[in-house]
Order: structure tokens, then sequence, then C-alpha cells
């Protein structure tokens, strides 16, 4: 009975280090590998940041452990009181800030490049407007060829819950909302970006390889949040400017001079394309 | 101490208590069927509850054109008794279900489940493809005999049948024929429905979910039998499973419908069903209320000088006429259904549109402002949907000629405002093609004072108003209205 509380007590860091080391093994881990080459920058922080927490955690933990085990048959010795120490005060307060100081300076490249602006990568180009909804993401793309205006033009194509991007190359969105806030998230990409109304958030992403990444909002944004189901197609770029086409021929439709394409050819044929 | 323990207890039972757990789905009855008086109201719930059931046990009507879905297995032997059949070799599976709902939750979920027998050979079609919808409705095979499920025990395979009287059904079957259970589409549509669109269209489809009082434009009442926005003629009063299919697939920009894209299609199909089916519902609904409601409304029980002897000549013409009455309207039901997927029911242009140009636009300017068409009436001389029409006492639709609104401005079927069409914010509801609009302006839309021009206007001078309604510059007005 007297070991019950040194084993209590490290009953759980062990079983939360268990957890983490079976995590990625019983998929608890991230949703799949980074698709693309910022989304691998970013689960490098990630990792590095774990590094440090685990050595801290696991350290903290075994002077824990230590302490309680030996104070369970240490009849003799008497508790004191102390003020503390002046220098492992000073050390314990320098060495986290250190810590967090080398973390803060060490990510800001990944962070500059993904959120500011005038560091986005060379090239990268607007490729459709997404605007968030109650409870739908409603897409605009310019017309084939055409480069994306920020206001609408009439040859612009418009779509919904399905955006289709080329991959291998950085694209940017224009990310807006009509009612309340959404969060465009799409976890494959490590992507996450607020849409915020009154605001357009121009929000960039690369994908590495051709793909189907689930689109979800991550913004508590009302009763129907759960249903902002959309999906984030990565083609290659003649499947892309084939998928624009359809696109056109669809939405010109006038009865008599195309063949009608539904609603479900519209989701269907950006897999077509890929295989 | 005591308090401490007496709250934990209570904390513990409350994942066994759960939420409200009494208020299982259930249909309701119209406002039109509540001014019946009860003698009369109790007939009508009783029809419903007979042809459609409750949400909890679906009864499938076989001659309503609704794809429900089957299930079922080839017959291993009739008998022993009068009506019984068992259902494939003993040792092998019996009914066998193909949708991801098992064979006793589908026989659970229906009151008197249909039976059809195919012969062998004769219906292959309709039997292989099992639970997927099929284009056209019930299998060719229901048309001959349908008789009921009373009891299937899975263990002996043994399936008992009854006939309409509910006595042992005289089974026209051979063994070898299949044997099929219809609705177990309706069953995985209802599923659906309840998950995805009860919230707002409610249980019944009256449009009153639980969400739809927030709503500025109110969810869709399906009970008349109308959705606004279809590609079918003027005359034709439904929309086709095609209108429905799109609606659920890209959603109705500028009102709270929200686009259900990345459903399989097969499950767009089975909500897209199971709404029919509730529409024919409310349709049968206020069929019997039209056919009873100057006789026998409660207000007329009240005025009458003996109410027994009102209740005497109701039951008399009930007993008498009933029959009649409701085989009629599920014939009509049957009809118009059917009509609007008829492929002439479809308003397809024969010229294609005129080219976008300057004076293609100018013309539909011309036509838009004209006395003829007088579209600017409601959509405003610049399209902003602010003409005079929503200042002024119009006629309701769907009542007689003449009867006039209370409040100024425009009204729907359904008894809402509607606010003609804003055409400068670049939204438009019921879609945004070429052909969309050129059917809006065809057919009009259904249930909204929008009238149909497809009699009054050429199909080259539609499309230089469509020409002109695209080519109204539009604002960037993001808002849901």
């Amino acid at each position: 009975m007297n070991k019950f509380w040194p084993i209590f007590f490290m009953f759980w860091p062990i079983l939360a280090i268990v957890s983490f080391v079976i995590a990625p093994a019983m998929n608890w881990w991230f949703p799949g590998p980074a698709m693309s080459p910022l989304g691998q920058q970013i689960d490098n922080l990630f990792y590095l940041i774990l590094v440090i927490v685990a050595v801290t955690f696991v350290g903290t933990h075994v002077a824990l452990g230590y302490v309680l085990w030996r104070g369970v048959d240490n009849k003799d010795q008497k508790a004191w009181f102390s003020h503390g120490s002046h220098n492992l005060e000073i050390l314990w307060s320098i060495a986290p800030a250190g810590v967090l100081m080398f973390i803060s300076l060490y990510q800001l490249d990944v962070w500059m490049e993904f959120r500011v602006k005038s560091h986005f990568p060379e090239g990268t180009t607007p490729v459709a407007e997404v605007t968030a909804r109650q409870f739908e993401w409603r897409i605009r793309y310019p017309a084939p060829g055409k480069k994306l205006m920020t206001t609408p033009q009439a040859d612009d194509l418009y779509t919904v819950n399905d955006l289709h991007v080329p991959f291998g190359r950085p694209v940017s969105i224009r990310l807006r909302s009509m009612d309340v806030q959404h969060a465009f998230f799409v976890p494959e990409l490590r992507v996450k970006q607020d849409a915020v109304p009154g605001t357009v958030i121009p929000v960039w992403f690369e994908a590495s390889q051709l793909g189907e990444y689930d689109l979800t909002c991550a913004e508590l944004c009302g009763w129907g949040h759960y249903k902002m189901r959309g999906r984030v197609f990565a083609e290659n770029e003649s499947g892309f400017e084939r998928y624009l086409k359809t696109l056109q021929a669809e939405q010109n439709f006038d009865g008599v001079t195309q063949p009608e394409h539904s609603g479900a050819q519209i989701a269907e044929y950006g897999i077509e394309d890929s295989q | 101490m005591k308090r401490s323990i007496t709250i934990i207890l209570l904390c513990a039972a409350l994942p066994l208590v759960g939420c409200d757990s009494s208020r299982a789905p259930a249909f309701q009855l119209s406002e039109q069927s509540l001014e019946l008086s009860g003698f009369a109201r109790d007939k009508v719930q009783g029809e419903l509850s007979s042809g459609f059931g409750s949400p909890a046990e679906l009864v499938v009507w076989p001659e309503l054109d609704v794809d429900f879905g089957q299930f079922g297995g080839t017959i291993g032997k009739v008998g022993p008794r009068p009506g019984t059949i068992r259902v494939g070799q003993s040792g092998t599976e019996g009914l066998s279900s193909q949708s991801e709902l098992a064979v006793d939750r589908l026989l659970e979920g229906l009151r008197g489940a249909a039976v059809v027998i195919s012969k062998v050979g004769s219906n292959e079609e309709a039997s292989a493809d099992g639970d997927k919808p099929v284009e056209g409705g019930a299998p060719e095979g229901s048309a001959g005999n349908v008789y009921r499920v009373a009891s299937y025990d899975a263990k002996s395979q043994l399936l008992s049948v009854v006939d309409e009287s509910g006595q042992p059904a005289t089974l026209d079957a051979a063994d070898g024929d299949t044997v099929q259970i219809l609705g177990s589409a309706l069953q995985s549509g209802r599923n659906l429905y309840l998950r995805h669109c009860m919230h707002c269209h409610g249980v019944s489809g009256d449009g009153a979910g639980p969400t739809a009082q927030y709503f500025k434009v109110k969810p869709r009442d399906y009970r008349q039998g109308i959705i606004k926005f279809t590609s079918t003629k003027a005359s034709v009063p439904r929309p086709s499973r095609d209108d429905l299919f799109r609606i659920i697939k890209l959603g109705v920009p500028g009102t709270y419908m929200p686009s259900f894209m990345l459903l399989p299609d097969d499950e767009v199909k089975m909500i897209s069903e199971y709404v029919r089916w509730l529409a024919m519902r409310g349709e049968m609904e206020r069929k019997l209320n039209a056919w009873l409601v100057t006789s026998y409304s409660q207000e007329a029980v009240d005025e009458a000088d003996s109410p027994a002897e009102l209740q005497a000549e109701f039951d008399t013409e009930w007993a008498e006429e009933a029959g009649d009455y409701i085989e009629r309207f599920g014939n009509d039901l049957k009809l118009d259904w059917q009509d609007a997927n008829k492929p002439e029911s479809v308003v397809n242009p024969s010229v294609p549109r005129t080219p976008s140009s300057p004076e293609s636009i100018a013309n539909g300017r011309q036509i838009f402002l004209s006395k003829d068409a007088k579209c600017a009436s409601c959509h405003g001389e610049t399209g902003r949907g602010n003409g005079p029409s929503t200042e002024a006492f119009n006629d309701l639709p769907g009542q007689p000629p003449g009867t006039k609104s209370d409040k100024p401005g425009l009204f729907d079927n359904w008894g809402n405002i509607v606010e003609p069409r804003n055409l400068t914010t670049g939204v438009f509801r019921g879609g945004r093609r070429p052909i969309d609009i050129y059917r809006r302006i065809h057919s009009g839309i259904k249930g909204t004072p929008m009238q149909a021009f497809g009699t009054t206007l050429k199909e080259e001078q539609i499309w230089d108003v469509v020409n002109y309604v695209l080519s109204i510059p539009f604002e960037d007005k993001q808002s849901v209205h």
C-alpha cells in the first residue's frame, strides 16, 4: 500500500508515453502524411516541439517518480523549510525562455511563408474564389485561360463544395465568408485559415500529389457546421484545364447545342480525369 | 454528504435517461385537416395511415409512382400451409437484403409490407436490380397480385403472406419464382431524410422542422407537390426526378438550402424518392380535405342543427364513396408524378441560344420593359426586384381569382411574401445556366407569381430576355437574401 502513490503517479505518464508511441500504428495520429511541401515543414516543426516537450516531460516525471519512491521508506529524514535557491530560480527561468525564444525564431520562416502575402512562394497563382456560407463552399473560377479577377466577371465559372486545383505548383484562393466566421481546413495539406465576413484572405497551398483531399469547416459556424463537407481535388494541369472546360460547357448549356451534364457528373468527372 | 451522493447518482443516471426520447418522429396532420370535424379528421388520418403509415412503420402503396426498392429471395417451396412460402432451400439464406439495412430491420420498419411474386424468367430485370433505385418506379410485377407480409421467421425461412382482406393468400406462385418485398430504398431514404433534411423540412415534409423558424426564406413545404425550380413545362405541375436530384446536389444559392454535392448519387436518389413520396402523402391529404371540407368541417358541425345527423350523413357518404375517391386520387397522383418524368414534359428550346450581342440584349430589354411581358412590374426597370407590384395588393396564387392579399406584396402558394429576384446580385436560385433562366421564363416558377411566358413569347424572344438578364451588371453583394 505504501507504494500506491508512486505507482499511481507513474502509471499515467507511462500510459501517456505508450499511447504516443503506438498512436501512429493505431491511426490516432495525423490524417496521413503531409501532402504539401509546406505541410512537411509544419510537421517537422511539430516533431521538433514534440521532442522538446517529450524530453522535458520524461525528465520531470522520472524526477517525480524518484522522489516519491524514495520517500516511501524514508522514515528518518524530516522535511525542511526552504526559501529556494536563487541560482536554480535563474536557471529554470532562463532555460525555458531560451527554448521558447529558439522555437519562435526557428518557426518564423514557415509562418511568414504561410501567412504573409509578400513571402508567398514566387509564381503563386490565384485559381479560385472560395466563399464559405452556411453550410457550403461556393467556388468561383475564372474562365479557362483567364485570370481570376477580384470582381465577378460575366464568364466566371461557378461550382459548390468541390474545389479543383492543379498539383505540383503553389496556388492560392481568395477566401471569403458570406455570413459568419468559417474556417477553410484541408487536414492533409495542413492548411487551416479562418474565413472572416467582410474580408478577403488569400490562402496558398501546394498539393504535392494528385489526389482527393477532405475539405472541412474548422470553425463552429452554426447548427449545420458538420454539413460543410467539401473536397479539394488536386489534378494535373491538363486535367484541371479540362475540368474548367467541362464546367464552362455545363454552365453555358442552352438545352440545344451541348450535351447536358447533371450535377452528378460535375462531381464525378474529376475522378475520371485522374485515372 | 447525502446531498453530494445524490448529485453523483443523478449525474451517473443522466446517460441512462438521455435526451427526451418520447418525441419519436411522427407525421403531423396539416392545418386544413385540423379544420375538419373530429369524425372526418379521424377518417382522413386513418386513410393516410393505411396508405402511407408512420415514419417508424412505412406503408408501401405499390400503385404510386415511387421506386420503393425491394429485397427478397427465391421461392424454395410454396406451402406447407396456404399463404406460406419457404424462401430459398433449407440451409441457405432466406430473404436477403442488398441495402445496408438487415432483413429483420427492413421488415420491422414496414407495416404490411407489399410482396410481389415474379414468375421465373418474366421479370429478371426487376429482381436483379435489388435495392438500387430503378428509373420508372415500381417493378412490372407489382401490376399483378400484391400480397402483404404477415410474418417471417428467419430460422425456418417461412414467409406468411396475406391478401388485401387479411386472409392467407391463395398464391399464384411456383417453386423457383422470385419473391420481392417492396420498401427497402424507401426506408434508406427515410433514414437519410431524417438525418440530412428533417430539421428544416420537417418529418412530414411540411417545411416546419425545428430549424425552419429561424429562416427568412422558408424551407419548401412539399405537401402541395409543388417545387419551385423545375425543368418541366408550365402545364406539368410536378418536378421530375432529375430536378430534385439537381437541387439536392447543387443546393439553392440565395436560400438556406445547402449543396449535398458529396453525398453518393444513390443516396441522393433515395432521398429524392422519399421526398416525392412525402409530397404524395401531403397531396393525398389535401385531396381528401378538399373533398370533405365544405360539408364536414368543424364549423359545419358547430352550425348544424343536429351534429349527430351530419355525422350519420358523413358515415354513409364515406362508406359509399370513399373507395372511389381514394382510387381516383391515387390514380391522379400516379399520373401527375409520372408525367413529370416523361421526356416531352421537359422544356427544351428548339433553337439554340442567340449569341449575346448588343442587339439581342437591347431586344431583351425591350421585352423586359414591354407591356406584354411586364417583367419590370415586379423585377423593376433596372432589375433590382423592386417593381411597383411589390407594393401593391395582389391576387393570391393558388386561390380563386380575385382573392386579394390583406398585406401589400407578392405572395406564393405557401402564404409567404416573395421578393422578385434582384437580378443585379448575380444569384440565381434555380441555376445560372442559360437553359435554367430560359426555363424560368418559359414555364414560370411554380407556386409563385412568376408567370409562364412560354406561350406569349417566341423562343428567340425568350433567348433575348435571357441574354439581357445575364448582361445586367451585377454588384458583388454577398448577402443571403
